[in-house]
């Protein structure tokens, strides 16, 4: 049988250096990468295409959960952290297990058995399902990462101008420019600051504080005029919230 | 509560004269305006007032009962009306019938106590209501007393909870990684894994039981400062760099205890953590007229995001020097050109 190959991606040295001791005992296992943050982790995934990783949460500029969501490639996911408060974010992006560190050579096993035997029943985890469940955590976000032409962006929520929906995706219009990202607009309607993020209209949520002026369009239809020049439509129910937020 | 005319001797004897001073006023009235003898003014006011002074004693137990809290102002005022009424009768009666069986034979006196009797009654409501209002004084002052007391204490406690758990701060992130590195050295390299044990456990007692102390010693702060540094320093390695400037006046002065390492806890929390680049953490101790500058600075990355909850160990330590201190502004903060910067001011007294 071939072996399977496994990826760690921890900024800690001696946190990656446990895995590699643990995994010494595994013979089903071979280590094909070791990657200190979230940047090289998406890289090295999805050239080197790994069956399982062993993922840390808390990593400079982007976080094992960030990560994710830039994934081409979706391997068995175990999560090696010592935050017990993500575990239950952990099981909605249908991790194979959560160990807390230290973590113990059986409970490292158990985890790895877990994971390899998913891998060799091709029991493929459903990734589509990953973000839709995501939306269960109404945890607000501060800021969203993008991956555009192998280029890793970090977008502060607070750099957005307007997010308009583009069928399975969502364009979010930026300081930084015109990212394209797979979420829905629920998600971003449920986890924006609603102190300054507004759906003004089903395709368009709007930073409050990028509107310039509202106009009125037709009869009985407004446009929002945005500080960069844009023009956003505003449904009904949209505008009478929103010309109460406005005063 | 107790009744307050027996408390103690010195409120026994404030209601024993009070009553000495009624029966000589007593006395004299009788001896110098109504004219009877000496025997007859003393005999006469020593019953009276001894009778009600036994008595006023009693009204405690029902006042305290009666209170404002409790019932309607027109109930209270029934009350001891009626409580009045009936006490001043059995006293001019209990008297009538003590001093007619002294005087038996005075038909004289007889007559002027007969006589006197509906004056004595409505002088006996009087006394009875100026005790019922002294009892409520007493009581209310006592009330009083105690809350301010009472609040004063729980002053002194909120401050001291909050000054605690301003000063517990450790993340216990930092204990479970660190016990991670811990572990992984065992494997590789014992002897570290031993050096870091040890410093993970000097740290955590000092930590945890300078709870009791509210200074202590600059050097001793920065000691545990860098003991923390040191357990970092084994989880990150070349990840950061620390360099210190001090003067040697800075290390004997006080400053409050855990105020150095949750600011280093801060730089490597939002500059090494976040960092894919080495950090540098400076440490500089000046000293100024009537204060001591501690500065901390360290690069960051200008690009990082920062996470929620930053600078709230910073806030905290910020608030602990407004108390400690009575004074505001001794801890600035600024972000400049990828450099974050702290500066503490510590009185000089």
């Amino acid at each position: 049988m071939d072996k399977i190959n496994v990826l760690i991606i921890d900024d800690e040295k001696l946190a990656r250096d446990i895995v590699k001791k643990y995994l010494e005992k595994q013979n089903d296992l071979k280590l094909i990468g070791e990657c200190t943050n979230g940047f090289e982790g998406v890289k090295s995934i999805n050239e080197l295409k790994p069956e399982i990783i062993f993922l840390d949460i808390q990593m400079p500029k982007i976080t094992g959960f960030e990560m994710l969501e830039l994934l081409d490639h979706q391997p068995e996911i175990i999560f090696t952290t010592a935050f017990d408060q993500y575990a239950i974010k952990a099981f909605e992006v249908n991790a194979t297990d959560y160990l807390l560190k230290p973590f113990s050579l059986e409970r490292f096993t158990e985890a790895a058995n877990k994971a390899i035997e998913k891998v060799r029943n091709n029991k493929s985890n459903d990734y589509s399902t990953l973000l839709s469940s995501v939306n269960q955590n109404l945890e607000s976000i501060n800021r969203i990462v993008v991956k555009t032409n192998n280029k890793i962006v970090i977008i502060p929520t607070e750099k957005i101008k307007y997010l308009e929906a583009q069928d399975d995706y969502v364009m979010i219009h930026s300081e930084l420019g015109k990212h394209l990202k797979k979420q829905t607009m629920k998600f971003y309607e449920e986890h924006l600051d609603g102190n300054t993020f507004f759906r003004v209209h089903r395709s368009f949520i709007v930073n409050l504080a990028e509107i310039k002026q509202m106009d009125l369009f037709e009869k009985d239809t407004y446009k929002i005029l945005m500080k960069d020049g844009s023009s956003i439509p505003v449904s009904r129910s949209g505008y009478s919230k929103i010309k109460e937020l406005l005063k | 509560m107790i009744n307050p005319f027996v408390k103690n001797i010195k409120s026994f004897s404030v209601y024993l004269i009070s009553w000495i001073f009624i029966f000589l006023l007593h006395t004299n009235i009788l001896y110098f305006v109504l004219n009877l003898s000496l025997t007859e003014c003393i005999i006469d006011s020593f019953v009276f007032n001894l009778t009600f002074l036994v008595l006023g004693l009693s009204f405690w137990y029902s006042t305290k009962f009666i209170s404002f809290e409790i019932y309607s102002t027109v109930k209270i005022i029934t009350n001891h009306f009626t409580a009045a009424f009936f006490t001043s009768g059995i006293w001019v009666f209990l008297d009538y019938w003590i001093l007619s069986n002294i005087f038996n034979n005075n038909n004289e006196y007889l007559n002027f106590l007969y006589d006197s009797l509906v004056w004595r009654f409505f002088i006996g409501m009087m006394y009875y209501f100026i005790i019922v209002a002294l009892i409520y004084i007493i009581i209310y002052y006592g009330n009083f007393q105690e809350k301010v007391l009472k609040e004063s204490e729980l002053k002194s406690l909120v401050k001291e909870a909050e000054l605690k758990s301003l000063k517990y701060q450790i993340n216990p992130h930092f204990i479970f990684n660190s016990l991670n590195s811990i572990s992984a050295l065992t494997l590789t390299e014992p002897d570290l894994a031993r050096k870091m044990t040890i410093d993970l456990s000097t740290f955590l007692r000092k930590t945890l039981s300078s709870n009791e102390i509210q200074k202590s010693k600059l050097i001793d702060e920065l000691n545990n400062a860098k003991l923390y540094l040191d357990i970092e320093k084994i989880r990150f390695g070349d990840k950061f760099i620390y360099s210190e400037e001090l003067s040697d006046a800075c290390m004997t002065i006080e400053v409050p205890t855990m105020i150095l390492q949750p600011i280093f806890e801060n730089a490597i929390k939002h500059g090494v953590y976040e960092s894919l680049e080495p950090v540098n953490i400076n440490f500089k101790c000046e000293e100024l007229d009537e204060y001591m500058k501690l500065t901390i600075t360290n690069n960051y990355d200008d690009e990082a995001v920062p996470h929620k909850g930053e600078g709230i160990g910073i806030t905290n330590i910020q608030s602990r020097l407004r108390m400690i201190y009575n004074q505001d502004n001794l801890l600035k903060f600024s972000k400049n050109n990828g450099i974050f910067t702290v500066t503490i001011f510590i009185p000089v007294q």
